[in-house]
């Protein structure tokens, strides 16, 4: 670690692990409530187990995006963190809310844990993926000024790069786009038409520019390539992000009661949202290519490279799939919607998360640039679990979806949803099973920090010299 | 713009040949993504004006790419083709089986131009997985 003050980054990205692990838990519960409709009900009913699903992701990927950006910004700009103490006391009330917000989605029945805390004062409750309480959302905003002054402080009194600047951009429109959460008309279409500033210009918007950050910065300590061509790429590839993933915001807005225009624009843009994509593939494979030194962190190098492959899978293919009008006529809703939704938050968020926490981790437990080769294996291994699972899970959804289509809306005697969902069943274990081994994959990726082994051979300065 | 004479990338190039491969490795993406049959044409057609006098390291893309073009026709469409005839345009099963076949199939083709293009602005030679050539 250059910095001491990088050290706050730790508890951020043990809480970000601790909550990931619960997450898959709740997936695999989900699952197999597909199967077996009854499974742990009344304890966890399905639409809970799914809040507690997806609303986990978001809280344990924003802890990996904080704990990124306390590890990076110091070592960016060159100076200490403002103040780690705010960071350490961020973490505890972030940690504290999200902790109470999902035990209060497990415990009390929604419509009474919305009455309990104040909700019709200012009503924000009720739709997916901002089912926080008013007051979980209210703590979110002001830990996000929090960590957004301690950043921002940091970066003007220290050295201004394009990562540290591109980051900052991204985990501003973070919050900003986070405000819409507050907007709650009653208006239906208008209700959701600004659901998706937060969703849609979180995901497919300022979030990639967190990823692309966070991405060149460790392909440039990995790889060795000079930081200006690195910093070329990387503007071009926010660009092409913002340009396609704004007014991309549009294929959201085709059966909404949107303007029907919506369906050419978002139609084009969103066609155009792989690009960003494909192009960081290009900049990890021709950095890694052109590297100029052989770190000995080779499975951080690995979850970079797989990061840039399975987001232009998940994001880019698996997007494109059923961006298009008139395909998702037919596709709107599917589990095709679930195979995107699963590869594209695997491949370009928790991978990116996991590509820093791999790269961080050595240098936060005082093992130096890389742990040992034990530690690193077992690393790997919970790669490939977690990428081929997660890949098998993508495509038993997307076999499901087709038929799932094919049954429900294209053949000529359409069938009733629940019919449909009972031969389509099949492809439910299936996915199941397949969730077992990534569940297995992440508990890898935990023991890899419980094992120990012998230190892998360091790179010498006068090597590190010579391949400069 | 350079022009497509049989001394393409010869010259001017940081390594002999390699604005030659990122054009054979562009072609070939171009034909999968945006314009199939057109690149494609345009490949042959840059593969038999330049390999002659290529040097080694474009004639290894420009080998790769046509071969895996080929192939990639072969894959993506007389295979699909088969299954298509094979278990008849209106069934589930056939949509099932012939969406995730091409989609599997056209992003791996794609990822592996993807890293061929890599390579070749790397200034590397590359070997498709499973339906390259040797260089």
């Amino acid at each position: 670690m250059v910095y001491q003050s990088q050290a706050v980054a730790k508890p951020y990205f043990i809480a970000a692990i601790g909550l990931f692990v619960g997450q898959v838990m709740f997936g695999l519960i989900l699952g197999l409530q597909y199967v077996i409709g009854d499974f742990l009900f009344p304890t966890i009913p399905f639409n809970v187990a799914r809040m507690v699903h997806t609303n986990l992701l978001i809280v344990w990927l924003l802890f990996g995006f904080m704990g990124a950006t306390y590890y990076l910004i110091p070592e960016e700009a060159e100076t200490e963190l403002h103040s780690p103490r705010l960071a350490i006391i961020t973490f505890w009330v972030f940690l504290a809310a999200g902790v109470l917000t999902i035990l209060g989605y497990l415990m009390v029945p929604y419509a009474t844990l919305a009455e309990a805390t104040g909700n019709s004062l200012l009503p924000t409750m009720g739709r997916e993926f901002l089912e926080q309480p008013t007051l979980t959302k209210i703590g979110i905003v002001v830990v996000a000024l929090a960590f957004l002054y301690n950043v921002g402080i940091t970066v003007l009194k220290g050295k201004k790069t394009v990562i540290n600047t591109v980051l900052l951009l991204g985990l501003t429109g973070l919050a900003l786009m986070f405000l819409f959460a507050f907007y709650n008309p009653s208006a239906l279409t208008l209700d959701k038409y600004y659901w998706w500033w937060v969703v849609h210009l979180w995901v497919e918007g300022v979030w990639e520019l967190i990823l692309g950050a966070i991405l060149a910065f460790v392909l440039i300590k990995v790889t060795g390539v000079d930081r200006e061509v690195i910093e070329k790429w990387l503007y071009v590839i926010i660009a092409a992000a913002l340009v396609t993933g704004i007014i991309g915001t549009g294929h959201h807005y085709y059966w909404i009661g949107a303007p029907e225009y919506w369906q050419w624009w978002g139609s084009i843009f969103s066609a155009l949202e792989p690009l960003p994509f494909f192009m960081m593939t290009l900049f990890a494979f021709n950095m890694v290519n052109r590297r100029r030194r052989n770190h000995p962190n080779k499975a951080a190098t690995l979850w970079a490279l797989g990061t840039a492959v399975m987001a232009f899978l998940g994001a880019g293919v698996w997007g494109f799939l059923h961006t298009l009008a008139p395909v998702n006529f037919y596709t709107h809703g599917t589990q095709i919607t679930a195979a995107h939704g699963h590869l594209a938050f695997f491949g370009a968020y928790v991978m990116i998360v996991l590509t820093i926490i791999s790269y961080a981790a050595p240098q936060l437990l005082g093992q130096g640039e890389a742990r040992s080769n034990r530690q690193q294996v077992l690393e790997m291994w919970s790669f490939w679990l977690m990428s081929v699972a997660m890949v098998f899970i993508v495509l038993f959804l997307t076999g499901a979806g087709i038929l799932q289509i094919w049954l429900q809306r294209v053949s000529e005697n359409p069938q009733p949803f629940m019919a449909v969902q009972e031969q389509i069943a099949l492809f439910y274990w299936m996915r199941t099973v397949a969730g077992i081994v990534f569940f297995i994959g992440v508990m890898v990726f935990v023991a890899s920090f419980l094992v120990k082994g012998r230190e892998v051979a360091r790179e010498t300065p006068a090597a590190i010299e010579a391949a400069a | 713009m350079p022009s497509l004479g049989p001394n393409l990338g010869a010259t001017g190039d940081a390594i002999p040949g390699q604005r030659l491969a990122i054009i054979a490795e562009t072609l070939y993406l171009i034909n999968l993504l945006l314009l199939p049959g057109l690149a494609f044409l345009a490949l042959v057609a840059l593969y038999f004006r330049t390999i002659a006098n290529a040097p080694p390291l474009a004639a290894c893309h420009l080998r790769q790419t046509l071969s895996a073009s080929l192939w990639a026709g072969g894959i993506l469409v007389v295979a699909n083709g088969f299954i298509i005839l094979l278990g008849g345009y209106a069934t589930g099963a056939t949509w099932v089986v012939a969406i995730l076949y091409f989609v599997c199939c056209h992003s791996a083709l794609v990822l592996a131009g993807a890293l061929g293009l890599a390579r070749a602005m790397a200034g590397q030679p590359y070997r498709y997985p499973l339906v390259g050539r040797n260089c």
